[in-house]
């Protein structure tokens, strides 16, 4: 009675082995497909390279460079010149309906500072520069991967009369089907 | 006697039957998790988005030489002899088998070297950024001066 109990017993234990191996396996097939089945997402990168491609066309060593605002102290940059001048294109490849709909969008805010203001910046000066599919930018409030990436970074700068700026810059990159 | 002894007959087939069968398990597992880490389609990916990000961060003058032995080992073994990385425009392909490859899109408008090349036995992708593309663009204000 007892070897034969025992015999039962280590049958069971085989079963439950092979259980838990199926339940182990599937679980590792499950991580593997998942971690190497979806694309790198790099948007985020994308977007914080663009954003420091823009911030170096427009300044350099804390100085506005010449050519982005004039002498009577308007925006030279314009929505039409953005791209050429900071030398960026956002021409991507034919996927998915990609050149229909572009995959980009930009958006530079001037701030100058001004004592009378009353949050302490005055927002009278220039407009801002947008650039790229404007449709994008409703995403920015909305959280999950499948949305495009939103990044705003801003820094402090001066012109040649001294005055002080903060130039904000938004930069958000859809790509969604390549990178999700 | 001859009870026992097909008793210790049987346990020991049980035994090597099980064993066999983990085992045979175990190197499915590792064979799908190999095939799926070495994945050329994930290689290419890789690839083609690194060098984007690359030309993407780079400035006119930079020279750059990216080690891409594990895409030139995957085409070796794909028997694959045409072009691994080729740059049309602004878009990027990289392809290690036959197919059409993976492609990603930069959006520096640099010009890059026409001759780009393969160095150190064909693992390493060299290229340069030769200058941006159009005119019109914002001086600096030490090339003003």
């Amino acid at each position: 009675m007892k070897k034969l109990n025992k015999r039962g017993t280590d049958k069971i234990i085989s079963v439950y082995w092979f259980v838990i191996l199926f339940i182990v396996a599937a679980a590792i097939v499950y991580m593997a497909v998942v971690f190497y089945g979806e694309p790198y997402d790099v948007r985020e990168t994308e977007a914080n390279i663009m954003i420091n491609q823009i911030a170096d066309c427009i300044s350099q060593g804390g100085e506005i460079k010449d050519g982005v605002i004039n002498e009577e102290g308007k925006l030279e940059l314009t929505n039409e010149n953005i791209l050429s001048r900071c030398h960026l294109t956002f021409n991507v490849e034919n996927f998915k309906n990609w050149k229909e709909q572009e995959q980009f969008y930009i958006e530079i805010n001037f701030y100058k500072f001004d004592k009378d203001a009353s949050d302490g910046l005055g927002v009278g000066f220039g407009n801002k520069i947008i650039s790229g599919n404007t449709n994008l930018k409703e995403f920015c409030e909305k959280n999950g991967k499948n949305f495009p990436v939103c990044v705003e970074r801003s820094f402090y700068t001066l012109d040649k009369d001294g005055s002080q700026y903060v130039i904000k810059i938004k930069s958000i990159v859809r790509k969604t089907e390549k990178n999700v | 006697m001859k009870k026992r002894s097909s008793k210790k007959g049987n346990i020991l087939t049980e035994n090597v039957i099980f064993i066999v069968l983990n085992l045979i398990f175990l190197t499915i597992l590792f064979l799908f998790l190999f095939s799926k880490m070495g994945d050329v389609g994930t290689l290419e990916e890789k690839t083609a988005k690194q060098i984007a990000l690359i030309i993407d961060s780079a400035k006119p003058g930079m020279e750059i030489s990216l080690s891409i032995k594990d895409a030139v080992e995957k085409a070796n073994k794909e028997n694959w002899g045409g072009k691994i990385v080729f740059i049309e425009g602004n878009i990027i392909t990289v392809q290690l088998k036959e197919g059409r490859g993976y492609s990603y899109s930069f959006f520096n408008d640099v010009e890059l070297s026409k001759n780009y090349h393969y160095a150190n036995e064909g693992n390493e992708y060299e290229f340069a950024v030769e200058a941006y593309k159009k005119g019109g663009a914002v001086e600096s204000n030490e090339e003003a001066e």
